[in-house]
């Protein structure tokens, strides 16, 4: 198509520019004076410019209304096979090499000799050459279209449950316990969806630290279980972590306690909120007897930062010979840490694998998640709800009766394992603890960062407090500025939307930066 | 069961003393007159009886026998095509293939030259070959074979990417069948018209791969009258002659099933895709390469959600595919691909893009009911068409793909097993018997014009 558009071009150009010429000169009359060698220039200039973008555009529709008019059969007469032969030589294969290119040599010379006449075979009806790619004037989704195809979607996967669907179904009892903090929407939201997708009964108990609150109901409101028990906790949540741990591990006890309480049939998973589960998870856990063991797999803080890596740099270095300097830089890999049952080639439970920290150097905040007890954390065990029943006879006697395990001893937190006697007897999932079937997520906000309430700002952000960790300083650059009007003394009130009260202007201006009005700290 | 309950029917009503009805419970032993006598009149209220509950009963079997079936039927449906329900047929018995004893340099040779020739998508022809030398249905004495296969290898000149050079092929092919007809009478008998040909390539015996190239040669004239079995098939086209057989182009059995997944795992995929939408190489400018539709697929569709396509080729292509309910299988610079086997293996219902295709086996598959036509120029309501199918068509053509013969009749399965692609083809091959008898020609009579076709072909070989 270029070639022939480049072909015209020139011819087309020389007609126009003869006319342009001729006109030119009549025009020319007009003026008699000295710059009229610049104005002739110019004019010639201007139609010179003019011709080559009129003379394109009309070569183009000239060659679209041929092709319109040009009829398939057409394209087998020896002009445009001519030409169609050139267009495609450039469109050859790229990788022929000389051997190829003298066999087709040898073809086209046969070819010539049979083009002589038309090739009008009254059979074909394809359509060989260049086809245009047909674009829709809004190439994008509809989405009324998008939601039909997730309601087939839908369908379609029901249909694929019902044919090769586990059909198991005890319902799931879990778990959970939360307290009101900033990645508290993070977590829980995660966990709420993938407890909403369970195709099987949910009872779903959330123990909540420091009590009742609103904003973790407002989360659980949008829940699609089938039973929702929101219970609180008198004790605030701790702002160390061991002590987090042990009163998590309380918390979870009086869930259990819930459970026996009412003799909720199932099995029980501790969902903790910082977990992410598969679906496949669910399902494994339906195989469960009494108990059952699950890998969890760690992510965060399991060896990858700075202070971890330069230690096992160094290492590098002392191993690794000054010649070879490329070698300091590799990164070191790190293989991803798994916590849970470990299995011979047998398929029997031999031991259990615990996260064993890589050392650091030095705590990178306070916010640091290390898991300090070196012992296995609840959600790696699943258990029949059976197991906490009132109804000591019902269970095999390498279940521990609920007042054994419940209060330890030596006054520390309840752990799972101790209900088990036995720790043959534990069913392991998931391919015998090699299939990881959820994480955890050990990443949590500082514990003194604020957050809106809900995670939503329906007011103009009027008190601003710094949160410490920000490069942004402390206090406030006070830019000179001329007196606030009147009306910013209701500013302190929490006025909302007052008129000419904003230096900044609106709503688009949330930075922290300008403190042109008043700080209230 | 039906026949024993025939017999329980008759049983009753044939009043013969020394019958035993076992429906009755009672065997009667000729002894106590008598107690014949009063058996005897018994027997005739309880015959009616015991007819009525063999009535009822027969109905009731019925009834559960198809409830079972229906059970059984509900994960995959039956396939039967417009020549009815033949794929399940074993065509060994319905004919018999002579397998011409070639020089080893029309196949053997090409084989040891480059071995890829046995996994790349031609590979058809060499285990059609292998399949043939020790199949049931191969003969040794060609006079009574109802065919004749020839195997040579045309395409396995490969250049060093490793696509095939049609170039040769045209003279390897005159060069054999002068070599079939001087050595054997069997060609000019019927000038070739009960001889069959494995031609997978491109365009099949147009023996080109630029398609106006393959058109203008046409069909080699010797084989006018011989049965081709080729991947290629469009309507109206020269280079699908009349009475081919449409096969599936080579996949690798053993490769696609090792890859199967659960099928519990949720379908979450809508359209799934992977493949060149430019063919920068040769048509850099687009407009060529499938007749621009796959340009049209990639510019209607490219930041839909709905779609997954892409270039890429990951290394879970396989698994994709099983977790997708549609798989476009658009035309490329030849109609047919080796997507619409990968489909059908997996589950994921085809989405034909390619005007006019006759696909595999389509006497035997009816493929309207199993995969999506969508016209060339429908490509950019492609979301809306196969949006609009109803939830209850697209579990039909999924209990369709789900039917192990469907799968089966797809590959080249090796070692052969009933019903794959090898006995598809000899189903084919049978349904077109007996031969015409007008194709036996007098001797001396020739229809085929030895020089007509290119001058480059005319070179021998």
């Amino acid at each position: 198509m270029k070639k022939a558009a480049g072909s015209h071009r020139p011819s087309r150009m020389r007609s126009k520019n003869r006319s342009g010429f001729s006109s030119d000169q009549t025009s020319d009359t007009a003026f008699r004076s000295t710059s009229i060698s610049f104005f002739r220039i110019f004019i010639q200039c201007m139609f010179c410019i003019g011709t080559l973008v009129v003379g394109f555009r009309f070569t183009r529709e000239a060659h679209f209304l041929r092709a319109s008019f040009h009829h398939p059969e057409d394209s087998f007469s020896r002009r445009t096979g001519a030409r169609m032969g050139s267009l495609v030589s450039i469109g050859n294969r790229s990788d022929l090499d000389l051997r190829i290119q003298e066999e087709i040599a040898n073809d086209s010379e046969a070819f010539r000799l049979e083009n002589s006449e038309t090739i009008i075979r009254s059979r074909v009806r394809v359509d060989v050459g260049r086809h245009a790619i047909l674009i829709r004037p809004w190439p994008h989704p509809d989405p009324f279209e998008v939601i039909q195809a997730h309601h087939l979607i839908a369908r379609v996967q029901m249909e694929q449950w019902q044919l090769y669907g586990s059909k198991e179904s005890k319902p799931i009892i879990a778990i959970t316990t939360t307290f009101v903090r900033s990645f508290q929407a993070v977590h829980l939201t995660g966990l709420l969806h993938t407890l909403s997708l369970v195709p099987v009964h949910v009872t779903w108990i959330v123990m909540e630290a420091g009590g009742v609150t609103n904003e973790t109901a407002y989360f659980l409101s949008k829940a699609r279980v089938h039973r929702l028990l929101h219970l609180g906790f008198g004790d605030a949540m701790p702002a160390g972590l061991k002590e987090r741990g042990q009163l998590e591990a309380h918390m979870r006890v009086e869930g259990l306690r819930y459970v026996r309480e009412e003799k909720m049939e199932g099995i029980v998973v501790f969902a903790d909120e910082s977990n992410l589960h598969s679906l496949e998870f669910f399902t494994e856990a339906q195989k469960v007897d009494w108990v059952g063991a699950v890998s969890i797999g760690l992510l965060g803080f399991a060896g990858f930062e700075e202070p971890a890596q330069s230690r096992i740099a160094d290492v590098h270095q002392e191993e690794v010979g000054a010649g070879r300097r490329d070698n300091l830089f590799a990164r070191p890999t790190f293989e991803p840490q798994v916590q849970g049952p470990s299995c011979d080639s047998k398929g029997n439970l031999v031991g259990w694998h615990i996260f064993d920290p890589l050392p650091l150097e030095e705590e990178v905040y306070t916010g640091i998640m290390l898991a300090q007890n070196r012992r296995l954390e609840w959600p790696n065990f699943v258990l029949n709800a059976r197991a906490v029943w009132k109804t000591e006879g019902n269970q095999p006697e390498w279940i521990k009766s609920w007042d054994e395990w419940v209060t330890p001893k030596d006054g520390s937190a309840p752990d799972i394992k101790a209900i088990l006697r036995d720790d043959k007897q534990v069913k392991v999932l998931g391919d015998c603890g090699r299939k990881v079937l959820l994480w955890w997520l050990r990443a949590e906000a500082r514990a003194d960062s604020r957050h809106p309430a809900n995670w939503v700002l329906d007011e103009n952000l009027e008190i601003i407090v710094p949160a410490k960790s920000t490069p942004w300083p402390d206090r406030p650059v006070r830019v000179p500025s001329p007196p606030p009007p009147p009306a910013a003394a209701t500013v302190g009130t929490g006025s909302k939307r007052g008129a000419g009260s904003r230096v900044s202007g609106g709503k688009g201006r949330r930075s922290k930066r300008r403190q042109s009005r008043p700080n209230i700290s | 069961m039906v026949v024993g309950f025939l017999l329980l029917l008759l049983m009753p009503s044939s009043r013969s003393a020394t019958s035993i009805s076992v429906v009755d419970g009672n065997v009667v032993v000729g002894e106590m007159g008598e107690m014949l006598q009063l058996r005897k009149r018994g027997r005739r209220r309880r015959g009616h009886v015991s007819l009525l509950t063999c009535v009822v009963g027969f109905l009731f079997l019925c009834q559960v026998s198809r409830l079972a079936a229906a059970a059984v039927l509900h994960r995959h449906q039956r396939i039967s095509g417009s020549a009815g329900d033949v794929l399940e047929d074993n065509p060994v018995g319905r004919l018999k293939v002579f397998v011409y004893e070639l020089p080893s340099k029309y196949n053997k040779d090409w084989l040891e030259k480059d071995p890829r020739c046995l996994t790349h998508m031609f590979a058809a022809e060499e285990f059609v070959h292998d399949f043939l030398l020790t199949s049931p249905v191969r003969t040794h004495n060609p006079k009574e074979a109802d065919w004749f296969y020839t195997p040579v290898y045309t395409t396995c000149d490969l250049m060093p990417n490793g696509l095939p050079l049609p170039f040769k092929s045209p003279r390897i092919m005159r060069s054999v069948i002068s070599y079939i007809s001087t050595h054997w009478p069997y060609w000019n008998r019927t000038e070739g018209a009960d001889h069959f040909f494995v031609v997978p390539h491109d365009f099949g015996a147009c023996f080109h791969y630029q398609e106006e190239k393959a058109i203008e040669r046409g069909v080699l004239p010797l084989l006018k009258h011989a049965t081709l079995v080729q991947t290629f098939g469009q309507n109206h086209h020269v280079c699908l002659k009349e009475g081919s057989i449409v096969v599936p182009p080579y996949a690798p059995p053993e490769k696609m099933q090792s890859r199967f997944i659960p099928p519990s795992t949720p379908r979450s995929i809508f359209v799934y895709f992977r493949g060149l939408f430019y063919d920068v190489g040769n048509d850099p400018e687009g407009g060529y390469y499938a007749r621009g539709a796959r340009a049209a697929v990639w510019e209607n569709f490219k930041d839909n959600p709905l779609f997954d396509i892409s270039t890429q080729h990951p290394s879970t292509y396989y698994e994709d595919m099983q977790r997708a309910i549609y798989c476009l299988c658009p035309l490329g610079w030849a109609p047919w691909s080796p997507r619409l086997v990968e489909g059908v293996i997996f589950g994921c219902i085809p989405v034909i893009i390619a005007d006019d295709i006759v696909l595999p086996f389509a006497d035997a598959i009816p493929w309207e009911k199993i995969g999506v036509f969508v016209a060339e120029k429908d490509v950019p309501n492609l979301d809306k068409i196969l949006s609009s199918i109803s939830p209850e068509q697209v579990l039909e053509k999924q209990r369709l793909l789900a039917n192990p013969a469907m799968k089966q009749a797809m590959l080249f399965s090796q070692p052969a097993l009933p019903g794959d692609a090898f006995h598809q083809i000899l189903n084919g091959l049978a349904r077109k018997l007996p031969h015409d008898p007008h194709i036996y020609l007098e001797p001396g009579q020739m229809v085929l014009n030895w020089t007509e076709g290119p001058v480059g072909d005319l070179k021998p070989w």
